[in-house]
């Protein structure tokens, strides 16, 4: 493939587009919870259009980026790298932020936490889900919820086993998930009340 | 501002400006900050402030906050110490209004976004709605400690005996706390936060808010937040409640006795009115009763 081929549009309009990108990001971490739509972009490959989106708005050289094994082709780190112009890391501990799927949060270790000093230097984990519902109910809490949130994320048990072992607020990781045109946010902030669960 | 204006790159909107002045990349450093800001209620988010055509002190961290979220669909409202109309608000809604383009208003519930320094409206916001903060101290530590690295710890450690020994201070002293503005408060149980210099009258306002409250401090390089529905307790003591100031005069303007009043000197002899702080609200309230 030649270098053309490799490279993929991106926002029509970058700065109205990033910033709609990412006041539905804020949004959505204000608030936990509530998907939100994002503005149409293109999909990269394996990368769905939120996914994408959010790279593009908020990805620059500053922030090196961590790709789960489905996500690191040789095209998305072409036009990771022309369109954000972030580098992609190979190690856990160096990313800003990180796209992952489903099938990744088996183990959420490695990635900063940030420091009981600096909580802010943390990564950020971009969730790349089939949908954002359907999943077991579960009851979320806390800051952004006026007193209790019902979500139904498809999201494997062992990722709140992982969440709750990489996580001791301050320290901890915020998420995105992201499904097609849409986003949710799970701060770490967020209590998430999981059903009991007897080991089988 | 001439000089801006020839140096200025071309931008999207108006083909003068970058939108909102700022460049992207500062703008999605600024968002990344505000990002993790929301995701820590109360936690203060070292920037990289930049220089802004305005000096430290009026207003360069909530407009850097301002810029960075400020879309061409937003409306933009901005207030000093309650008033649109102070020299402080005109001159930065006019900055936006050039700069990104965007429509701006003096009427609380049609901005969609809200810049202020030192108050909160007296009318509630909306879900839909950003309050954004101008901070000159983000650090509500440093009365007593003054070093950086001091406060993290103390803030890290939760240590925060200090501030009630403050208040304590305040009681000892004048038989009640004293502390009138820049109240400390405690937000989600964890992080103590300095809301701005706010009368602590707004204080209750900031608990279980609807709106997203962001804060940004120009001079000092922070980014706080309070996400909407967020639990924000003003410090106090069982046997000193907190309390917020109380006026046994009405405006003179709208008759009302549930805002926040300034006191003005009218004449030689030294009388005194008091009208609200809140300009919209005193409108509203004047059309309503159709004065």
């Amino acid at each position: 493939m030649s270098d053309a081929q490799y490279l993929q549009p991106a926002f029509e309009r970058p700065a109205e587009a990033a910033q709609q990108t990412f006041r539905a990001a804020l949004r959505a971490l204000a608030e936990p919870g509530l998907a939100r739509p994002l503005p149409p972009t293109p999909p990269l490959e394996r990368m769905a259009p939120a996914t994408y989106a959010l790279c593009l708005s908020l990805l620059d050289a500053d922030t090196p980026v961590w790709l789960a094994p489905a996500f690191d082709t040789p095209l998305v780190r072409a036009n990771l790298s022309f369109h954000c112009g972030c580098p992609v890391v190979e190690r856990r501990e160096q990313a800003a932020f990180a796209v992952l799927d489903a099938g990744d949060l088996a183990d959420l270790s490695g990635f900063p936490l940030g420091s009981e000093r600096y909580p802010d230097q943390s990564c950020t984990l971009l969730v790349q889900l089939e949908r954002l519902d359907g999943g077991e109910m579960l009851a979320w809490q806390g800051p952004g919820i006026a007193a209790q949130r019902q979500v139904d994320l498809p999201l494997p048990w062992h990722f709140w086993q992982q969440r709750a072992l990489h996580g001791d607020f301050p320290r901890g990781l915020d998420l995105f998930f992201t499904a097609g045109q849409a986003l949710l946010g799970l701060p770490r902030s967020t209590r998430c009340l999981a059903p009991v669960r007897e080991a089988s | 501002m001439t000089a801006l204006h020839s140096q200025a790159p071309a931008g999207e909107t108006g083909g003068e400006y970058a939108f909102a002045y700022l460049d992207e990349q500062t703008k999605r450093m600024i968002r990344r900050g505000l990002l993790k800001a929301v995701a820590i209620p109360g936690y203060q988010v070292p920037f990289g402030g930049r220089e802004m055509p305005l000096p430290y002190g009026w207003g360069t961290g909530g407009m850097q906050v301002t810029a960075a979220i400020l879309g061409g669909d937003d409306v933009l409202k901005v207030i000093d110490q309650g008033a649109d109309d102070t020299t402080n608000a005109v001159s930065i809604r006019r900055f936006f209004s050039r700069t990104a383009g965007v429509a701006t208003t003096t009427r609380t519930p049609e901005a969609t976004v809200i810049q202020t320094r030192h108050r909160v409206p007296e009318t509630p916001l909306s879900n839909d709605q950003i309050l954004v903060f101008q901070v000159p101290i983000p650090e509500p530590l440093r009365f007593i400690e003054p070093a950086e690295t001091e406060t993290r710890t103390m803030h890290a450690l939760r240590d925060y005996g200090i501030m009630h020994v403050k208040l304590y201070e305040d009681i000892a002293t004048f038989g009640h706390i004293a502390t009138a503005y820049a109240y400390p408060v405690t937000v989600d149980d964890r992080y103590v936060m300095d809301p701005s210099p706010i009368p602590k009258f707004d204080n209750p306002k900031l608990d279980m808010n609807p709106a997203l409250m962001l804060f940004g401090a120009g001079r000092e390089k922070r980014l706080y937040a309070v996400p909407p529905y967020t639990r924000v307790v003003s410090l106090d003591f069982e046997d000193h409640p907190f309390a917020v100031q109380r006026w046994t005069e009405c405006c003179a303007v709208c008759g009302s006795r549930d805002s926040f009043l300034d006191e003005l000197i009218v004449d030689d002899a030294g009388t005194k009115r008091f009208v609200c702080s809140d300009t919209d609200y005193c409108r509203q309230r004047q059309q309503e009763t159709g004065q």
